[in-house]
């Protein structure tokens, strides 16, 4: 009896096992998502950190089986969820784990819903076609869902069309909807990014409400690392492509290793600082087909020496992991 | 408000109507085109009771009389009051072109959508074939197949719905392209939803303004194209009423009794003046930059 509660704690809900994700480039596969992997624990929520352009959004989507087609596809790895490879589950299958087992939600809530159809309708709409309920039945639970993502007098509101909704109100909607089947993992692509600070701090508290009260696990992805420190259990931070150091959140705060990591958390705007001397990194994230055959941060690196010509392996610790030459030995860094 | 009152069935089809109708409501010409049109189609409908003789009984002593206190529109050769056949003829040309170009309403959005969704090589081929469509002249193509097949109702219907087909598939396939780019689009595939849903669901009611406006105009179209094969013979077999059939009956005996043609002309001319007048202010209505496109 005393054991009947107990949760495996080595099971993952979500194993990501060297996923690449490749893009043709004038004839050329180029990979978009280099041998990416990390475990989702139950209830856990992991950050996904870095520039735009260095393969968040395709690392979702790839999870997804979304990766735009012909353009792009998945070239290796492994993407256990529910004890199958959802990698090389067929159109079907993978459709009825899509907004149902696995949601996701996205960037910009304005656009997101469609214009012409009411609220109510598209929260029920997931309802219908994932729990097979009866239009009167999948109202009520859509109705329930608005207040709990607490839209005002939802009832009143449950007819009316997006457009009669703020951002913030319509990244509430999309969230009933991505959570209407309870889903075992929410992916959200930068769902604050849009949005103005107060709402954004409104729209993360919802969320980290709703994963506890849903037991489910988030992907986080944002390049905002001030969301981060608000949202996350352990942070993965990519960059062209590659994880290249996956800490704890306050491990990494406090004792960031990769010097990308270093840059990108003195980037962070804060109040006590004024804003010239606020850090930009220096150069650009290189594109895909174009990638520097050693560590691929070399080329922006402060600490670059001649062994970073050879790329570097995801090194150190289980509960902290580094993907640099210079850092990975050693421990920290002074 | 009961949360059960609150929560009520409103499709995108309602949506994009409404929508349709606020902008139609400012719209004065539209109005006295719909105008025009319903009482047509309630005179057509209320022929049975409005007609004040059998639009088949023929009448010797009476033939060819010009227009008179007991024959308002006049006789034709055989005697036949015009009013009663022109309220009867009504009914023809509605039926004909309402069904015409409802089937083609359907079946060319569809394989718009269809054809702008999948896009690609599949895409290239329909738009292909609706091309060779579109290049039979409306009347040409109704002629071969009426003359092929026959001229039946169901065949006049067939012929005028496939060349109307093509036009509507345009009308949808164009804003399928743009819409599915959409965001919204992109979280119904991260929702699961098949594409059959995607469409039918989610880009349809999106289209649902242009396919309306393009529908009033080809009504219009499938009752002239209607009038034309019954006036070069190629329409319902007489005696059965239809107007294009009057004006061609009529044309024997022009110099004479000009009444015979002109009444079911001017009947045709008010039919698709009204149904331009209506298409012409709802695509005003939908979207001012289709404003004198085509
Ligand atoms: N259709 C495509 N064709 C070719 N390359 C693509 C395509 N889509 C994405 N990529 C490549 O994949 C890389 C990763 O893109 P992704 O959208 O995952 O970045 P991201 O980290 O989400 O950035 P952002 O913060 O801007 O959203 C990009 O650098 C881009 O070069
Ligand atoms: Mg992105």
């Amino acid at each position: 009896m005393a054991t009947a509660f107990k949760v495996e704690p080595a099971e993952p809900v979500l194993s990501v096992q060297g996923l690449t994700t490749s893009f043709r480039v004038s004839g050329d596969w180029h990979a978009a998502v280099r041998d990416v992997s990390f475990d989702l624990a139950h209830n856990e929520t992991l950050a996904l950190v870095g520039e735009s352009g260095c393969g968040k959004s395709m690392t979702a989507l790839s999870i997804m089986g979304l990766v735009p087609k012909p353009a792009g596809r998945i070239t290796a790895g492994r993407i256990m969820f529910e004890g199958s490879d959802l990698v090389s589950l067929d159109r079907e299958a993978m459709r009825r784990i899509r907004g149902n087992r696995i949601s996701m939600i996205f960037q910009e809530p304005m656009t997101s819903l469609n214009p012409v159809l009411t609220v109510g309708f598209q929260v029920a709409e997931a309802l219908r076609y994932h729990r097979a309920m009866g239009g009167a039945e999948a109202d009520r639970a859509a109705l329930d869902l608005l207040e709990q993502v607490k839209i005002p007098s939802a009832a009143r509101r449950f007819k009316d069309y997006p457009h009669q909704f703020s951002g913030g109100m319509r990244q509430r909607v999309m969230i009933a909807i991505a959570l209407a089947c309870r889903p075992q993992v929410l992916l959200a692509d930068e769902p604050t990014t849009a949005l103005d600070v107060t709402i954004q701090a409104e729209v993360l508290a919802l969320l980290a409400e709703l994963k506890q009260a849903y037991g489910m696990s988030m992907v986080f992805i944002t390049h905002n690392l001030g969301v981060v420190a608000a949202i996350a259990d352990r942070v993965a931070v990519m960059y062209a492509g590659e994880i290249v150091e996956v800490a704890a959140v306050r491990e990494l705060f406090r004792r960031p290793r990769h010097p990308y990591t270093e840059l990108l958390l003195r980037s962070i705007p804060r109040v006590d600082r004024h804003v010239s001397h606020l850090e930009t990194i220096e150069g650009q994230v290189p594109s895909i087909a174009a990638m520097p055959a050693g560590c691929r941060f070399a080329p922006r690196c402060p600490l670059r020496e001649a062994r970073c010509d050879a790329p570097p392996p995801l090194a150190g610790a289980a509960h902290h992991v580094v993907r640099c030459w210079v850092r990975s030995e050693g421990g920290g860094h002074g | 408000m009961s949360r059960a009152a609150a929560i009520g069935r409103r499709r995108g089809f309602s949506h994009a109507l409404g929508e349709l109708l606020r902008a139609f409501n400012t719209n004065v010409t539209s109005w006295i085109g719909l105008g025009i049109f319903l009482t047509i189609v309630l005179l057509a409908i209320l022929a049975p009771v409005l007609a004040p003789y059998d639009p088949l009984e023929q009448n010797i002593v009476a033939r060819l009389k010009g227009p008179s206190e007991q024959f308002w529109f006049g006789t034709d050769v055989y005697g036949r009051d015009i009013l009663s056949r022109l309220l009867y003829g009504a009914r023809v040309s509605l039926i004909i072109g309402t069904t015409a170009t409802l089937i083609a309403m359907v079946v060319g959005s569809a394989i718009g959508i269809l054809s702008g969704y999948v896009g690609g090589r599949v895409d290239l081929a329909i738009m292909q074939l609706m091309d060779v469509l579109m290049s039979f002249p409306t009347l040409i193509m109704g002629l071969m197949i009426v003359a092929v097949l026959g001229a039946s109702m169901g065949n006049l219907i067939f012929a005028i719905a496939l060349t109307a087909i093509a036009p509507f598939a345009r009308i949808a396939r164009a804003p399928t392209i743009a819409i599915k780019q959409r965001d919204y689009i992109e979280a119904c595939r991260a929702l699961g939803y098949s594409d059959l849903r995607i469409m039918a669901v989610h880009i349809l009611p999106n289209v649902m303004a242009e396919i309306m406006v393009m529908g009033s105009l080809w009504l219009a179209t499938s009752i002239r194209v209607e009038a034309s094969l019954s006036f070069i013979g190629l329409g319902l077999k007489p005696p059965t009423p239809s107007w294009g059939g009057m004006v061609r009956e009529g044309f024997e005996v022009i110099l004479d009794n000009a009444w015979l043609s002109i009444f079911p002309s001017l009947a045709i001319l008010l039919i698709i003046f009204a149904l331009n007048m209506l298409g012409d202010g709802l695509r005003d209505a939908v979207d001012p930059k289709l404003r004198g496109g085509e």
